[in-house]
Parts: structure tokens; sequence; C-alpha cells
């Protein structure tokens, strides 16, 4: 019988055990010069921790400034008696994730040597904690005791299980694990007094909706249950529905979120119902139905060329009803003017469902829903804000942070892929314009653009046209980022094999045909692990527009708290925090980039 | 597969509108039209906003005392605007310059200590390493800015000794600082450096003659240290040196503007014809003819274009750009001729500690040491730290680069780990470090413009000033653009230069 010829998959060599004894030896005290620099860096080693936790613990650090403004630090100004809106945007968020753990049957699974190892580390953790911290002897016993219960909790861990070789056997999915992680910091809510300081003699001294442990242990412990909720629903329902198509909907809910969430349930829009019923209803009605039939007609296989022909008119017309808006010809209203945009692009890439009915009806169906969909965003952007604002806005702190970051990266990606492909392609103009954009952007820093953006643009806009700073300081962000991206992407775009496109163009696909379907895919795919990388930047550098005058948790932390007469002044314990919160989000973020190098297989194929 | 294609099939033209050329040049013109057409109406829309909010644009602000005052730098008080930019431009300069060099030893060491088999010293590595690149170099250097504020007020006893001194002053240490002799010390070590080099070629021919170790690098070294010590004691010999660049000062005043004129429209138009010859030579093929596409075609007209364009730049748009060269140029040789004199007889250095005269006081701000304002040591920390973290990581990329069998052909070869370190693991491994560490360079020294944020007074935080104070926006953005691509073409030229040495040599 011939056997199928297997590829031996190296596994790793098998780790020799060595006694702890033999490891010190081997790592720390090998030779002479080892072991000095062991001592030398091991004495800084304790030297900074013990000078940390005395700048941590000092009792001149008002820790009590940060945990009084945390709501301010996440959300400022979030009017308080409508902060329920805040935690449903929350909560659809726990469900997203939730549901799509459940969806792309989330796998990975810890080992519970690599548990056992982690507890244990939180225990030699705590016991230098014990050792170094400038604390009382009292809780120096406790926090002892605690070290030694996290400590026999990992030996009891890897000598209950130990199986052979040494090590403790089995493993538990990581999702069970970072659940139950999840579950225990809700849990500390619930008993650690995080906010104590409020309470003197029993009662609450601090000013009311100031503090935030207290009022935010419910919500918290709700959003957990949604979280672990939905991720147990999604795995019940998960064999009766079509895998495909849910994740299609989960992706393209993903992609929705950031404006459904922020500009419906956190802004709250105050829709005109009577003009909805007169005039938004039955426009978008008509270009439902008028654009639809357009374009089951445009994408009828034997129409051939005068598809393309009737696609450019409409572009043209299109293009035409902005430059009348200029000039002030004639008045339309501005959906009308983006949904004629968003019918000539459809007819453009027309053709290429040009196919049986059923992918023209759903090509025509995807037309509904873009239109429904865009149509509800911009009546709701134009309609006013049911909230009272103290400020200028209703994102600030954290959210605002938030929101720069999504929305930017949201705005750039395709605006750097098109960037990309201009700087890539053989047109000598496009490739000259894009170029220059990229080279002369990349060459400035970020907040010189932000400045232009902020004071200089409003001298560039037209008579009565106001931008506002948040959506100046996302559009300079965007065209700045997008640059950056650019560059990432095209490194994808130059690791396409020339066979592809002349395979593409073989098989006689259009220009756009190659590129959508045959480049681009394996461009993307390259640069991912690049393109997380440029997420943690632009998430990073958000914090520069603290500079030019937006309340983001930055500024808040380094401005507005010292400013309180409370905590005159206090501006290190804030920064503190700040640092730990980028750096929480950053750092997971380049662990799972650095885990998706591995898995898209660089270097492997 | 239609059986019926007619014999005209491959001579059938398409329809115009699916014509690759016409679609592609027809898609380029309209792209170029649109983005004339944006470029035109926002800057008919500025000129009426500015019209009508009473502002002018242009650059006479440069010359117009911005009335204000600057945190630090060589003048604090700067008459003109230009003179406030060029202030900025300095401490930015010093700046980059400064965390360039500390980041790049700090980045080298933090990089090593990451491949160290100790697990202490490579543990630290990898916590520095994380939590300074992950944290954003805003927050880090408004943390540092924060810690530095709170240091205790100066007094005689802060720091030690007089060497360093920290204090919510700034932190302070020795100065040292170029003197009167110095450029007349630097023509003596330039001749030195010809013998130290001239000394190297002589050792490395003996080492390649006899096989024995001669040391070239150290002999050269010596030579130089030998040249530096002597002209510590009889630099002045060189006071002469003044009068060749006062003549070369007059040399280039007596030049008429036209001749310079005509001699930059030749040189345009003999660097077009030369481009256009040698790509009509690149395109030439085997039989004779130059086979040339449509873009080929336009890049030809558009480097006589450019040509023309240059020539009417010379003659017509700025017609004062031969006799600025002029000027520019016969001053600076008068500013060498003065540096030059012979009245300079001081040593080429000196040094001065600073010294706290009361409470609270330096003896004197300028010569008293060198005192890093608290703005500065913020910034400079904050960039220092946040590069070399990333510098450290592309260090140990750049080793961990290097094939294996390298460094053990090397062992084998009998090397000590030392010289393998130094002729085999490095020179490969700075070719893949060179150009991310450039990249590096160049995010650095766009980083330091957020020392507005602790209010140092760096390019930004001075253009912003001068900006708002004049309402001159718009200028001081094209200034901030035209220094930063300048830093940004500076710091890849050096980088290239580096990076062509490096490049293996093939045949």
């Amino acid at each position: 019988m011939n056997e199928p010829t297997t590829i031996k998959v190296e596994s790793r060599p098998e780790e020799t055990s060595r006694t702890p004894r033999e490891w010190i030896r081997s790592n720390l005290f090998s030779n002479i010069p080892n072991t000095i620099l062991t001592v030398i860096f091991g004495a800084f080693a304790i030297y900074a921790i013990r000078g940390l936790l005395g700048f941590v613990l000092s009792g001149e650090r008002r820790w009590e400034a940060v945990a009084t403004n945390m709501r301010l630090l996440m959300a400022q100004g979030y009017p308080a008696n409508q902060f329920v809106r805040v935690w449903f945007a929350l909560g659809c968020l726990m469900a997203l994730t939730g549901l799509s753990l459940a969806a792309w049957k989330a796998s990975g699974r810890l080992s519970t040597t690599k548990i056992s190892i982690w507890v244990m580390n939180t225990g030699v953790g705590l016991a230098l904690f014990a050792v170094l911290a400038p604390i009382s002897p009292a809780s120096r016993f406790g926090w002892i005791i605690a070290a030694a219960f996290f400590l026999l909790v990992g030996l009891g861990i890897w000598f209950g299980l130990r199986g052979e070789n040494k090590r403790p056997s089995g493993s538990v999915p990581t999702v069970w694990f970072s659940f139950g992680f999840l579950g225990v910091l809700v849990l500390s809510l619930w008993t650690v007094p995080f906010g104590h300081y409020a309470f003197v003699e029993g009662e609450l001294v601090a000013e009311t909706g100031r503090t935030v442990a207290m009022s935010t242990k419910l919500p918290f412990t709700v959003m957990w249950m949604i979280l672990v909720g939905s991720y147990f629903f999604g795995v019940q329902i998960r064999d009766y529905i079509p895998t495909g198509r849910a994740k299609a909907v989960l992706i393209s809910l993903w992609f929705l979120s950031p404006f459904i969430l922020n500009w419906i349930v956190l802004r709250d829009p105050d829709f005109d119902y009577g003009h909805i019923a007169s005039t938004d209803i039955p426009l978008a009605l008509l270009f439902i139905l008028g654009g639809g039939a357009v374009l089951y007609i445009l994408t009828k296989p034997e129409l051939g060329e005068i598809g393309r022909i009737i696609a450019i008119g409409f572009l043209l017309f299109a293009v035409f009803n902005w430059i009348a808006a200029f000039f002030g010809w004639y008045s339309m209203l501005q959906k009308v003017r983006i949904s004629f945009v968003l019918l000539a692009l459809a007819a453009l890439i027309a053709p290429n469902f040009a196919s049986d009915r059923k992918t023209r009806l759903r090509f025509v169906a995807a037309w509904s829903g873009l239109i429904t969909i865009s149509h509800w965003l911009i009546t709701a952007v134009n309609s006013p804000s049911t909230l009272e604002l103290q400020g200028p806005t209703y994102l600030g702190g954290f959210s605002l942070t938030l929101f720069v970051a999504v929305l930017t990266l949201l705005l750039s990606f395709p605006l750097g892929v098109l960037l990309a492909l201009g700087r890539t392609s053989t047109m000598p103009i496009a490739r000259v314009l894009c170029t220059g954009y990229i080279e002369s952007i990349r060459g400035v820093p970020l907040i010189t653009i932000l400045f232009f953006f902020s004071n200089i643009l409003p001298l560039f806009l037209p008579e009565g046209m106001e931008i506002a700073e948040l959506a100046a300081i996302v559009t300079g962000y965007t065209l700045f980022s997008a640059a950056y991206l650019a560059e990432n992407v095209r490194g994808g775009l130059q690791s396409v094999m020339r066979g592809q496109y002349e395979a593409a163009d073989a098989i006689g696909l259009t220009t756009s045909q190659r590129t959508g379907f045959i480049v681009l895919p394996q461009a993307l795919r390259v640069s991912i692990p690049p393109l997380v990388g440029q997420a943690i930047g632009v998430f990073k550098e958000t914090s520069l527009v603290a500079i030019i005058g937006a309340y983001d948790i930055l500024r808040i932390a380094n401005s507005v708290v010292p400013a309180q007469t409370e905590f005159l002044g206090v501006k290190r314990e804030g920064l503190l925090l700040v640092s730990v919160i980028y750096f929480i989000v950053a750092f997971s973020m380049s662990k799972y980039s650095r885990r998706l190098e591995e898995r898209v297989g660089l270097g492997e194929r | 597969m239609s059986e019926t294609s007619s014999p005209s099939y491959h001579h059938q033209k398409p329809p115009f509108y699916r014509d690759v050329t016409v679609v592609k040049w027809l898609f380029q013109l309209g792209a170029l039209a649109l983005v004339i057409f944006a470029l035109w109406f926002l800057s008919s829309q500025a000129r009426d906003n500015l019209a009508a909010r009473d502002i002018s644009t242009g650059f006479d602000f440069l010359s117009i005392d911005p009335g204000i005052n600057l945190s630090e730098g060589i003048d604090t008080r700067p008459a003109t605007g230009g003179r406030a930019l060029w202030v900025g431009m300095v401490n930015t300069i010093r700046l980059a310059t400064a965390g360039i060099l500390f980041a790049t030893i700090l980045g080298l060491f933090v990089g090593l200590a990451r491949l160290s088999k100790n697990w202490v010293v490579n543990k630290l590595g990898s916590v520095f390493v994380e939590t300074l690149r992950n944290i954003p170099l805003l927050v880090q250097i408004l943390l540092y800015g924060a810690i530095l504020a709170n240091l205790g007020d100066l007094r005689f006893d802060s720091g030690w000794d007089n060497w360093v001194i920290w204090s919510n002053k700034g932190l302070s240490v020795p100065r040292v600082f170029i003197a009167d002799g110095f450029y007349q010390w630097a023509v003596f070590m330039l001749i030195g450096a010809v013998a130290a080099r001239w000394a190297y070629n002589l050792r490395s021919r003996l080492h390649d003659e006899t096989g024995q170790n001669t040391y070239p690098g150290f002999a050269s070294l010596g030579v130089l240290a030998v040249f530096a010590v002597i002209g510590w004691f009889i630099h002045p010999i060189f006071g002469w040196a003044g009068s060749i660049f006062g003549g070369i000062e007059d040399g280039i005043s007596k030049i008429p503007e036209e001749a310079l004129q005509a001699v930059l429209s030749i040189l345009a138009i003999v660097l077009a014809v030369n481009w256009i010859r040698n790509f009509l030579k690149s395109r030439r093929t085997p039989g004779g003819a130059a086979q040339l596409t449509d873009d080929d075609k336009f890049r030809v007209i558009f480097a006589g274009v450019g040509a023309g364009l240059a020539i009417l730049v010379v003659y017509v748009v700025w017609p004062g750009l031969s006799s600025w060269m002029i000027n520019s140029s016969s001053d600076l040789f008068g500013v060498l001729e003065d540096k030059f004199g012979n009245g300079r007889t001081g040593g080429p250095f000196g040094v001065d500690r600073p010294e706290v005269i009361k409470p609270g006081k330096f003896e004197k701000y300028g010569p008293s040491g060198l005192t890093m304002s608290l703005g500065f040591a913020a910034v400079f920390f904050g960039v220092v730290l946040y590069t070399a973290a990333f510098i450290a990581e592309i260090v140990r990329g750049g080793i961990l680069a290097v094939p294996k069998g390298q460094i053990e052909a090397a062992n084998s070869l009998g090397m000590k780990r030392s010289a393998a370190l130094r002729t085999v693991i490095l020179p490969q491994a700075l070719r893949v470090i060179m150009p991310p560490l450039g990249n590096q360079y160049l995010n650095l020294t766009k980083n330091t413009s957020l020392a507005i944020a602790v209010g140092f007074s760096d390019l930004v935080q001075v253009g912003q000033t001068v900006g708002n104070q004049t309402g001159k926006n718009l200028s001081v953005f094209a200034i901030w653009m035209l220094f930063y691509l300048a830093c940004s073409l500076t710091i890849s030229v050096a980088v290239n230069f580096f990076n062509v040495r490096l490049k293996i040599v093939e045949r």
C-alpha cells in the first residue's frame, strides 16, 4: 500500500526539566562576569521596584483625586441622568464580543502548566511587594498571607494535575479563563473598597455622583453577565444557523457599531417625526426602488458597454451636483447628493455582479440596506441632540480617545488603500500626486497637521460653512494616518507576485476586478501585522488631541483634575493612571498582533 | 471558445472609451484637474476670508518684532519673527541631536541586554522595552515634566558637589564649550586626520604583508590624539587661515549677478539635456531606435518643462535669487574670516561647573554649567527613553538576523568573542539595523515637536506663538513643513551614506 507522504512536523525538542537549582546556576551564576552582572542588576532592579512602590504608595500621593474623578476621566461631561446610554453602548459591544467569540469558535486553550506558572508568578510578585513596599507591618503580614495563598494555589495546580514528564497535563479553554479572570475583577468591585474614603462613619462624604466605584459595580456585573451570556447563547445556537451568514452579519454589525452607538445611542438624536414621515421616508423609498431598479437593469449580463457609459453618466451627474452646490445654481438636499454619489459608485461596480437573477437580486438588496442605514444615520446626525450638555460635546475623556481612534482608523483605511494603489500604479500623474502627498505628510509631525486643521482650516472654508472642532481633528488625523497606512499597504502590494497580475490579465479580468479580487486580498493579508502596529500607533497618538484643546483623558488628567480646588496641582497620579490605561490597551494589542503574525504565517508561504 | 471569430478580430480597435491609454490619461488628467480645482478653490476662499478678517499672508512678519518672550534658547527676547523662529529651530536641533545620541547609546545597551543569557539582565531589558514603547510619548513627557516640577528648591546641597545639580530650576552638569581657539585647532585636527589616515593605511599594509597584528585603528587614533594635544598648545599658528577666507569673500562678492543667472540657467538646461539623453539611451533597444511608451514621452516632456521652469524662476519669478546666493555665500566666508582671525589665542575648549551662589540662584545662567531646563529635560527624557525602546528592538532584531552559521564559523576559526562580534556579527547586523534606525531618528526629530506640551520653546511652540500673535499661521505652517522636510532629508542622506558603505560589495 502506498503510504501517504506525511510531512513530519518538527515538534519542539523535549524541554529537559531542570531543578530550580540548576536553572539558577545556568541562568544567573554560570561564571564570574555573569555573577557580577546578576548582583549589580539584581540590586538595581530591587532599588527600582522599591523606588516605584515608594512613589506610588507614599503618603503624599492623593489617589482619591483619581478615584473621585473616574467618571470625568472616562466620559467627561456626559449627563449623569442619561448615563444609562453609556452602559447600553458598552453592553451592545459586550454582546457583540460574546457572539463573535462563539461564531468564530474561539478554540484557544491554555495549558494548566501556564496557568499554574501565572498563579505562582502572581504569588512571587505579591511576596516581592510585601517585602519591598513601604507599608505597615500589619498590612505587610496580610500581603504575605495573600502571596502564600497564591503560591499554594499555583503549587496545588502543578502537583495536583501532574502527569508524565513532571508537569501538569490538560488545558482549559482560553475563553473560560478570560471570563473567569474578568469575573474576579468584577467581583473585586463588590468586595474591595475602592472608593471607601467617601465614607466617614458610615456616611457618604464626597459629592454625590462623583465617586464611581460604588455606582459602577452593578453595571459592570451586568456587562460581565451580558458577555458570558451572549457567548453561551451563541454557542447554543451556532449549530442551527449558517455560520457564514452569521459571521457576515456580525462583521457588518462591528463596522456599524461605532456609528450607531455614537450618533444614535450616545447622542440621542431628537427625531422630527413629522419631517421624517413627509420627507425622509419617501426619499429613502424613492432611492431604494428607483436605484434598485436601475441597478437591477445595470447588472444585466447582456448589457455590455452601455452599462458602463450609463454609470459614468451617473458619476458625472453626481459630481456636477456638488459643483452646482458650491456655486449655488440649484438647491438640493445634502442627503440626495450623497445618495447620488453612492448610486454612481454602485453603478460603477455593478458589471462585476452581472450574473444570474439571484446574484443580481442580492446586489439590489445590499443597495437597499446601504440606503436605509445611510439615510437613517444622516437623519440622526442632522437632528439636534436631546442631551443637556455643559461642554461643547458629549464625548470626553476616554470615550473621546476611543472615538477619535476608531473613527480615524475606519476612515483612513480606504483612503490609505487608495493612496497605496495610486503610488504603485503605472500612471505617472497619479503616482506623482500620491507620492508627493504621502511623503510630505510623513515628513511633518502630527501636531503641526492637527494645528493646521484646528487653526487654519476655517480660513479655507467657504463663507458660512463651519467645521466642528472634533470633526476638524478627525479629518486631520485621518489624512495624516492614511499616509502612513498607505506605506504599510504598499509593502503588501509589493509582495504580490507579478505572476498574479499576469494571470489575472490572462483570464481577461478588468483592472478593477484584478485589483479587487486578486491583488488586494493577497496584499492586505500580508500587511495585517504592520496594520495592527499602525492601529496601536494611532491609538497612542490620539493623546495629541489634548494639545489642541480637546478634552481627552490625558487633558483631563493633566489640566482639569489639577485645577479642582480639592485636588489643586495633583497631576502625577492622574498621569500615572493614564499611562497604565494606555499601556494595558497597547500592550494587549501588540501581544495580539504578534500572535496574528504567527497565524498568517509570514515567511512560511 | 467561439469558432467564428473573424480574422479581422486582431485589427479591430476598441472603442475610444475602452482604450486603456485613453482611459488612463483621461482619468489622470481628471484627477489632476480635480486637485488643481480644489487647491484653487481653497486658496481663493482663503484669500477672501483673510481679506475679510484683515489679515495679510506673506512672510513680512519675519522681520517684524513679534513681542514675545521665549522660555529658553540662544535669544530669549527675539527682536524679529524670523529670529524667534530661528531660536526655535536651534532648540529643536539641539533637542533632536542630544536625543539621537543618547537614544542610540541607551537603545544599543538595552538591545544587547535583551539578548543576554543572564536572566535578570534579560528581564530588565524586556520590561524597559515593553513598558516604554506602549505608553504614548506625550503621556510620558507630561509625566516626567510633572515629576521634575516637584523636585526640591535649589539649595547649596542639591545634587552632587557642584558636578551634577538637580532641583526645580533644572538639571545642571558641567558645561564644555567651544572657546576662542577652536576653529584654528580644528584646522590642526584636519591635518591630524590626514596623518591618521596615512598611519592607518601604513599599518594595514604592514598587516597585509607580514600578517602580524598591527592594530591600524589604534595607531590612527593615537596619531589623532597626539595631534589634538600638540594642537591645544600651538594652534594660534593657523591665524593666517582667516585671510584666505577674506580673499574668497572678496572674490565672491565681485561676481556679477547676470553671470550667476546665466550659469544657473545653463546648468538647468545641461542637467535636463543630460537626463533626457541618458533616459533615451536607457530606452534604446538592441536594434538601435529608442522604444518610447506614452509614459516615457511624458517624462521627457516633464524634464524639459522642469528646466524651463527653473530658468523662469531664475529670471522672472525670483530675480533676487542670484544676488541672494552671492550675498549669503560671501557673508558665510566673512564669518569664517572672523572665526579664524589672528586675535583668537584662547584654548579650543573650556569647562565650567555649575555653581550655586545662594539658595534658588545659580551664579550666572549662561556660563555657569550646562543647565537643562525642566521643559527640555522632560522632552529629552521622553524622546530618549521612548525611542531607545524602539531602537533596542531594532538592534535585537538585527543581531538575531545574522545567520547562526556565521557565529559558528567565527568560533571555529578560533576568533575571540569580541573579535567575532566586531568583525563578523556587527557588520552584518548593521546592514539590517541601519534603515529602520534612520526611521527612528526621523521619528525622534518629529517627536520633539511635543515639547509644546511642557512649554519648551521648540520650533512648533515658537511658531504657534508667533502665528497667534501675528495671524500668519499659514506662513508659519509652511516654515514648519520646510524645516521638518529639510531635517528628514538630512537624516535620510546621512543614513543612506552609511547604508551604501555597509552594503555587501557585489560583482
